[in-house]
């Protein structure tokens, strides 16, 4: 069976809510339901069919075509199944994602990933702010799964992270890894101001000098061999962490904040 | 136009109808018995044996002002799990604890609710609860206002001022904030927080002012009878949850001298020592007092399992319960020195041995107070539990059989401790009438409401009858607000804007003067910036004055 498209036909003036376009919600229904089924745009509702050209019957594989940045809410809540956007994400992609995957070739925009506890959330180009972080009112970030980002990342990355793992290829903004509580994020290029900051525990790998608050403590170069075993479970381009060693400098913080969080940077490549 | 309400089922106690069938008439917005001479009726209800009540009144629900809006900002993840869309009628809201105004005033009148009461208005953010007030659509509002841990009126008392220099206060108070009442919440001990004391009881001395909890209700209870301001002092006693405030309770009441007296959430005041885990319910004790003095009114404050928020002037007690937050996050704050807010969220759960004695006292007290009249039916919305379990509380007090199906789920200690299972009342439709209805309007002085007396303001609802209680309740067939259908089959057909309530005693305007050197040299606007007129009620804040009359009284 082929996989159940949408085409946007027109680059929408307000957002819509695609967070009912998932498997679990659209298992079952034929291609005329489908079509027929109301989306929010801005303040008002309109068929699925009038927003998109939509074919194509597997509703366990979706694929979304798109120039438009403001599709918000792309597989909210999803439990299976893969979602594979050409183009771009708009907000809260992936928002609660429990398990199946997501493929965006384009950028994602803020919030992707929140309130995430399983599944794979892939974006091949950047991400906006709040990363796996944890949306008002949430005491809770990521909580499982993985997030994988080929470009950049906005700031907050990872807020209130509780769990699960975050890869960026690119750089990451300002506060990366705040309030963090457990898990891990993996930042190959460069992090902005106050990495780590208000963490209680939880991991921060970099390649590159962080620019920590005052409130960390610098524990000097460590060997640590459970690196290996890191890299060896990670997928390209993040692998490439093994050909850098096992030897990180090391920083305990937020001391702020019961200090059990770690932030390990390995030493410039020379 | 003419409608008739031909063949309905009428419950109106004012009246001492209970369930006959009669036809009624609605013109110009009133209830008529007969239609007007040469009128036929140009639109017809055939009503069938339908339940014709009036509409409902909740004369305590925490729907405006500071703290409810805290809540909100405080609980976004409670608007965005409980989204209520627009319709072609009305606006989106949303809020499942602490509802939106508009998803407040809409879920209001889908149960049959006419007229709402914000039982907290701190004077000094008396606007912004007005203007949150007239954002609630579909029902008519109120508040009291709240007095007794104000530095002025513990200065004036302290001092030794006359009765009648705190009743130009009490009454300058009620026009300036446009009020219908007047509350005081932990007599003077939001104000002791405030010089370090952690409790306050009624019998304690201020740790500033040579005062006692018990003089301020005392001059308060007074000041509002003697204004003759319909509603008695609303009062939340002092050492709210905490066991053993029984006496406290108690006390309260006496600290009245035979003044009218109002105690509100008094589930939450209704606490022994007893057991293994000295807590224990002193509902029999209260109920037997409530019986005998008859000064006293009460609304209970009943608790229902699942999630809430707790909002509350006390930051006393807020402040002491802040570790049981869920989710944990809360905040207790000072308004402009005036008084406190504390707002904690809460989950209340059934297999929770504290929680669960707490539903069953409340439920102890519904069915052990004899005189409907003078018991409300009330969640202390938030805080007991959202207004939106009304219907089912309903359920529990009028089937014996579901509530004892409710009490065997709950923690088996609290359930072992508990009376409830013994006790055989089951109220009637026309005492549920009673304590929603007639009993609210009768003690807000709102004359031409509650009933369904030819003159009334047709202010009504019609349901189906059931066997169930909580179907009857949750979903009225029609909802008519000042004549007009606002509401069928429990989906809103008409939105409208409500007005509010007030009442206006006389008092002598020379305590400006004083009251305008006590704004100059502490507060934060000037007195002629604080008051709040009819054009701006009218115009600004969008919910016209209804003036209530007062009739001045002594002791009972």
């Amino acid at each position: 069976m082929s996989a159940l498209t949408l085409r946007l036909r027109e680059c929408p003036r307000q957002r819509i809510d695609l967070s009912g376009f998932t498997s679990d919600a659209l298992a079952g229904k034929s291609l005329a339901d489908i079509q027929a089924l109301p989306l929010w745009v801005g303040n008002r509702q309109m068929p699925a069919g009038d927003l998109f050209i939509i074919h194509g019957h597997d509703s366990d594989h979706i694929r979304i075509e798109s120039e438009s940045d403001r599709l918000d809410g792309i597989g909210s809540g999803m439990t299976r199944g893969s979602i594979r956007i050409q183009g771009h994400a708009g907000a809260y992609l992936g928002r609660g994602m429990r398990g199946g995957e997501i493929q965006v070739e384009g950028d994602a925009s803020l919030f992707a990933g929140t309130g995430m506890t399983g599944g794979l959330l892939r974006i091949g180009g950047n991400a906006g702010d709040f990363l796996g972080a944890a949306i008002p009112g949430e005491r809770r970030g990521l909580r499982g799964g993985r997030i994988e980002v080929r470009g950049n990342a906005g700031e907050r990355v990872g807020d209130r992270q509780r769990r699960g793992m975050i890869l960026i290829a690119g750089n990451a903004g300002d506060y990366c890894g705040s309030r963090m509580g457990a898990g891990t994020i993996l930042v190959l290029g460069q992090t902005g101001a106050n990495v780590g900051f208000a963490m209680r525990r939880g991991t921060i790998l970099l390649t590159s000098a962080p620019e920590l608050p005052p409130t960390f403590n610098d524990n000097g170069p460590q060997d640590l061999s459970v690196l290996t075993l890191l890299a060896k479970s990670l997928p390209s381009p993040f692998d490439q962490i093994g050909e850098r060693g096992t030897r990180v400098q090391r920083w305990l913080g937020d001391l702020g904040h019961g200090g059990q969080g770690e932030v390990l940077a390995w030493p410039p490549l020379t | 136009m003419l409608t008739k309400l031909a063949g309905g089922r009428l419950y109106d106690p004012a009246n001492g109808i209970d369930g006959e069938v009669r036809d009624l008439y609605i013109h110009d917005g009133r209830i008529l018995h007969h239609p007007p001479p040469g009128e036929t009726p140009g639109q017809t209800f055939d009503l069938d044996g339908k339940l014709v009540m009036a509409g409902a009144i909740d004369m305590h629900t925490h729907i405006g002002g500071g703290k409810v809006n805290i809540a909100r900002a405080m609980l976004p993840e409670d608007q965005r799990a409980h989204r209520r869309n627009r319709t072609a009628s009305t606006r989106s809201g949303g809020g499942h604890a602490a509802p939106s105004t508009l998803a407040a005033g809409y879920r209001y009148a889908e149960m049959g609710y006419t007229c709402c009461f914000e039982p907290a208005i701190l004077p000094i953010n008396a606007r912004q609860s007005h203007m949150e007030m007239a954002d609630t659509p579909m029902v008519d509002t109120g508040g009291y206002a709240m007095l007794g841990n104000d530095d002025l009126l513990l200065q004036l008392m302290s001092e030794g001022a006359s009765q009648e220099t705190i009743n130009d206060y009490v009454a300058w108070t009620l026009h300036a904030t446009q009020c219908i009442g007047i509350k005081v919440v932990n007599p003077g001990g939001i104000n002791a927080f405030k010089f370090n004391a952690r409790t306050l009881d009624v019998d304690e001395q201020h740790p500033h002012y040579p005062l006692k909890p018990r003089d301020i209700i005392r001059t308060l209870s007074r000041a509002v009878a003697e204004l003759g301001v319909p509603h008695p002092l609303h009062v939340h006693a002092s050492n709210l949850g905490v066991p053993g405030n029984r006496t406290a309770t108690l006390a309260t009441m006496a600290a009245a001298e035979g003044f009218p007296i109002h105690l509100t959430h008094i589930q939450f005041h209704a606490y022994g020592t007893e057991g293994d885990r000295h807590f224990s319910s002193a509902a029999a004790e209260i109920a037997e007092a409530v019986n005998r003095l008859k000064n006293v009114t009460i609304d209970v404050g009943q608790v229902m399992f699942g999630q809430t928020v707790t909002i509350s002037g006390d930051s006393m007690h807020q402040h002491a319960n802040h570790h049981h937050a869920h989710p944990h996050k809360w905040t207790c704050m000072d308004i402009e020195c005036e008084a406190g807010c504390g707002v904690i969220p809460f989950r209340y759960k059934d297999k929770n041995f504290v929680n669960a004695l707490q539903w069953a006292i409340g439920l102890e007290l519904f069915l052990m107070v004899e005189d409907p009249w003078r018991v409300f039916l009330t969640t202390d919305h938030p805080n007991g539990a959202p207004f939106t379990s009304y219907p089912h509380l309903i359920r529990l007090l009028m089937d014996r059989s579901f509530r004892n199906d409710q009490l065997a789920r709950i923690h088996p200690d609290a359930a072992a401790m508990s009376l409830l299972g013994s006790l055989e009342r089951e109220y009637s439709l026309y005492e549920i009438a009673i304590m929603t209805r007639a009993a609210p309007a009768r003690i807000l002085g709102l004359t031409d409401r509650g009933h369904l007396g030819s003159g009334a303001r047709a202010d009504l609802c019609v349901y189906r009858p059931s066997d169930d209680a909580e179907r009857i309740f949750s979903s009225p067939m029609l909802v008519f607000k000042n004549g007009e259908v606002v509401v069928e089959e429990g989906r809103i057909t008409r939105p409208l804007q409500g007005t509010t309530q007030v009442v206006r005693p006389e008092y002598d305007r020379a305590i400006e003067r004083r009251i305008g050197d006590w704004f100059d040299r502490h507060h934060t606007v000037r007195l002629a910036n604080f008051g709040i007129s009819d054009a701006e009620m009218a115009e600004g804040i969008g919910s016209p004055v209804e003036v209530h009359p007062c009739r001045p009284r002594s002791v009972t």
